[in-house]
């Protein structure tokens, strides 16, 4: 009986500590999933942002330039939008998000027309990942 | 009244005397034993259901609050594509150095609003819900356990309160927590938008730029929800 008891102590104590460590811990999680999410989001935000920017306004630079119609980078140009278009970038439960941005970071190096002035080099610009210009100092 | 509470005052209601007091009778002893079992048994259990409570809800509020960065921070992202585009036609078309300065500097400009967003957001993310800690305060109250850690506690947590007051003012407990969430990315854009000027100056000098390029607005068409 002594046995007993001593199992029916730790389940009836140990079980209510659970409770509520339970529900704080719920709290808390959300607390520190939901901090670093944002940072997350934040970053793959701006990059998408940049490159849905970019391919808009070059489209309709490019519109006013016959000549630029049916060349090549025309062509990647509408592909880029394409894969800007379908791409869920505020999902982070998508389950090709990698491989997408991938194929859309390398479509862009197709797109871009020209390299890195020495100033944008200075700024510590990746070309990579995205567009010129200063994005938050959390990407580099 | 919650059971870590009720263990700890169990815990403090005894005398701590002498355990090799040998007047104590053996029964007090067997009581003060029993108690520190439980105490612990609770201890564990709530260290156990921490645990289990955060590994549940960490993906939940990593993808909440990835929804809201990104939501947040696209719109910038888009206007230095749109001055990027606009600094590539520049030098396509040998505009001259002194409109491409002025996109860099604008460029630099945003990179700066950015910034300034994303710090934002990560102080508003870092922060529980005040209605969530103040519950959460009521039910932890350990009043016989280190009374100077309580009071550090108090005072960081009437900050917290005090830094979520504003955020929260029109947030009121009947609003679902999702509704809270948008609510909240709304006003970090208002604040945003609200506390940095430089923004409206940043739309206003490239409204002028693509003029003095002598291309069509249609050029920012997309960058309308700024």
């Amino acid at each position: 009986l002594g046995g007993f008891t001593a199992v029916y102590d730790w389940v009836l104590f140990h079980g209510e500590g659970y409770r509520e460590g339970y529900e704080q811990g719920s709290s808390l999680g959300v607390i520190e999933g939901r901090h670093y999410g944002t940072l997350h989001g934040a970053r793959i935000g701006s990059e998408i942002g940049c490159y849905q920017g970019f391919a808009f306004a070059w489209r309709c630079l490019l519109h006013g330039c016959a000549t630029e119609r049916d060349s090549k980078k025309m062509k990647a140009l509408e592909s880029l939008i394409g894969m800007l278009q379908k791409f869920p970038y505020d999902d982070p439960t998508y389950d090709r998000l990698h491989e997408d941005l991938d194929r859309i970071r390398g479509k862009f190096k197709q797109v871009r027309p020209c390299r890195l002035s020495p100033r944008e080099r200075a700024r510590g610009v990746s070309v990579s990942p995205g567009c010129w210009g200063r994005g938050p100092r959390s990407r580099r | 009244m919650s059971w870590v509470q009720r263990a700890t005052l169990v815990q403090g209601s005894g005398e701590e005397g002498d355990v090799f007091d040998e007047e104590a009778d053996e029964s007090l002893l067997v009581q003060r034993e029993w108690r520190s079992h439980m105490l612990r048994r609770v201890k564990e259990g709530y260290r156990d259901g921490m645990d289990a409570g955060k590994a549940v809800t960490l993906q939940q509020g990593f993808n909440q609050g990835y929804k809201e960065g990104a939501d947040v921070i696209i719109n910038y992202g888009q206007l230095r594509g749109t001055l990027s585009a606009l600094l590539s036609w520049c030098r396509l078309h040998d505009n001259g150095s002194a409109l491409i300065n002025k996109i860099n500097n604008l460029l630099d400009a945003v990179g700066q609003c950015e910034e300034y967003v994303l710090r934002h957001l990560k102080s508003i993310t870092s922060q529980p819900h005040v209605v969530d800690l103040l519950d959460s305060l009521q039910d932890m109250d350990l009043s016989h356990v280190a009374p100077a850690e309580k009071k550090m506690d108090e005072a960081k947590d009437e900050r917290l309160c005090e830094n979520n007051a504003e955020l929260h003012k029109n947030c009121s407990k009947s609003l679902s927590e999702a509704d809270c969430s948008s609510l909240e990315c709304c006003r970090i854009r208002e604040h945003a938008r609200s506390e940095n000027p430089s923004l409206t100056w940043i739309l206003e000098q490239t409204a002028g730029l693509v003029k003095q390029l002598g291309v069509s607005l249609d050029v920012l068409q997309h960058l309308k929800q700024l």
